[in-house]
């Protein structure tokens, strides 16, 4: 063949892209499973890290996070009626959408969820609706165990739109669902020795023991202050630097506790009766 | 067997002779990719807030550089002309890709803070150029070489720009403490300046008016 002739650069080209192409689907599947298992971990250990376990330390044995999270924690899925639903629910729910069942036999109830949430918000988008109307609105809530066996705390994930792009992190709230036990933050895009401080453990201290309720027991939620007003029971002080990316958390975190409100009320109730 | 042959018939064609160690050393120092050329501009700012990205980065970079300078000089008597830039990308993206997936499964958290600055390298000048510079031209093991000089170029700049920018910006060195709480308590202060985009100007600024009064480089 010859070497300047169109053929030649078509062969070559189709051999290129072939052998480039499965270089890389060799290298995707097969570094897979350890990718899927670094998120999960990454996920786990600040689930822990919300209820006061040092997330370094954890991310260090693994195995030990796992098992740790195991032993402590009761995930429960929440439907838009926050009536709980168990995992067999979840996957008919995603048999539905076109999953093979027998695939979902060994992932995580955490996995399922995050697998629901993207294949819903892919479809919404094909049918061309917002996510929102489409949404069935299922939602997470890790209850956790202390070690007298007694639910110690509840942790809830958080997530909005920071400055730059989405922050994630999970929030612990006390038994009295008022609260707040700890909070992590670990996935973010935010500028780095600003908005991106938010991983800081001086932050994040910051929110132990404020409370999302005012004295009516209504829902005020927390923010992020600058100045004197920051040292009220509502309020973190903010990050010099970083007050747009703490405006995104205040209507995030509001957002995501009202979503959750109707639920702790029943919680609260149900406990208050129990003392009663 | 032709690589033999040849080294037979050119006797200069050793593994470090002269001539090699000048394609190791040059763009180093008299013409450092991006004090000199001023390329790749792009990531040695963004990612030298501190140490260890920078450092992730440098050795991602020198993996991408070399790989896709070997794999273009082996096709370089091959490749059409016409598509010759489209093919280095597709070589060039496949590594980087390569480079991605492997930091996400061994080093996670390093993937997470460099996120879109390594799928960057694929746009990086430096790669493209020394494969449309150096690799078409030459033969495996000189650009090689090459590719490893210009990778060390572009590497020194990045840590010592990352060493000034966690220093002053963070009292820290690869995380750990390094300005004393002394000298806090005395009343210093971090300068959060060195860990937005102009810190990195300025250092960078820095380093090449010194290296260019050293080595006496003029622009016409």
């Amino acid at each position: 063949m010859q070497r300047k002739g169109d053929a030649y650069t078509f062969v070559f080209a189709s051999v290129i892209c072939v052998f480039c192409a499965v270089v890389l689907a060799l290298a995707a599947t097969a570094l897979k499973p350890i990718q899927e298992k670094n998120v999960k971990l990454d996920v786990t250990v600040n689930i822990l890290g919300a209820v006061g376990h040092d997330p370094m330390e954890l991310k260090k044995t693994p195995d030990k996070a796992f098992e740790l999270f195991e032993k402590e924690f009761e995930i429960k899925i929440l439907d838009k009626d926050n009536a709980e639903q168990d995992r067999k629910f979840m996957e008919t729910e995603l048999a539905k959408l076109g999953y093979v069942p027998d695939e979902l036999q060994d992932l995580d109830l955490g996995t399922l969820v995050r697998r629901f949430d993207s294949k819903v918000g892919l479809l919404a988008a094909r049918a061309g609706q917002k996510r929102a109307e489409y949404d069935p609105g299922y939602k997470l809530v890790y209850v956790h165990r202390g070690e007298t066996g007694g639910v110690d705390a509840y942790v809830v994930p958080i997530e909005g739109y920071g400055l730059w792009d989405i922050i994630k992190g999970y929030l612990a709230l006390e038994t009295d669902l008022n609260t707040i036990k700890g909070v992590t933050f670990y996935e973010h895009k935010e500028t780095p020795g600003l908005g991106a401080r938010v991983t800081e453990a001086w932050f994040q201290e910051s929110f132990k023991g404020k409370k999302i309720l005012d004295e009516n027991n209504n829902l005020v939620s927390i923010t992020v202050a600058k100045g004197p007003t920051a040292s009220g029971p509502h309020q973190v002080d903010g990050i010099s630097g970083a007050t747009l990316t703490g405006d995104g958390m205040n209507v995030f975190m509001k957002r995501d506790l009202e979503t959750y409100e109707p639920y702790f009320q029943t919680l609260r109730s149900s406990s208050r009766s129990a003392t009663r | 067997m032709t690589t033999a042959t040849e080294t037979a018939a050119k006797p200069k064609g050793t593994l470090f002779g002269k001539k090699e160690r000048a394609i190791v050393k040059d763009p180093v120092w008299d013409n450092n990719p991006i004090t000199l050329q001023v390329l790749g501009i792009c990531s040695a700012l963004a990612i030298t807030t501190s140490l260890q990205p920078a450092l992730v980065m440098c050795i991602s970079l020198t993996f991408v550089l070399c790989g896709s300078n070997v794999i273009i000089s082996i096709l370089r008597n091959f490749i059409p002309n016409k598509i010759r830039i489209i093919v280095m990308l597709s070589v060039i993206s496949t590594l980087v890709i390569l480079v991605d997936q492997v930091l996400k499964a061994y080093s996670y958290d390093m993937s997470k803070e460099l996120s879109v600055f390594v799928g960057l390298i694929i746009t990086n000048c430096i790669v493209m150029g020394r494969a449309e510079a150096f690799a078409m031209a030459n033969k495996p093991w000189p650009s090689f070489l090459d590719g490893l000089g210009n990778s060390l170029g572009y590497s020194v700049i990045l840590i010592v720009v990352a060493f000034g920018r966690e220093l002053f910006g963070n009292g820290t060195l690869f995380g750990f403490q390094v300005v004393p709480q002394v000298a806090y308590e005395a009343g210093y202060t971090n300068m959060g300046l060195m860990l937005l985009p102009p810190g990195a100007f300025l250092i960078l600024g820095v380093i090449i008016w010194l290296q260019r009064t050293m080595s006496g480089h003029f622009e016409d």
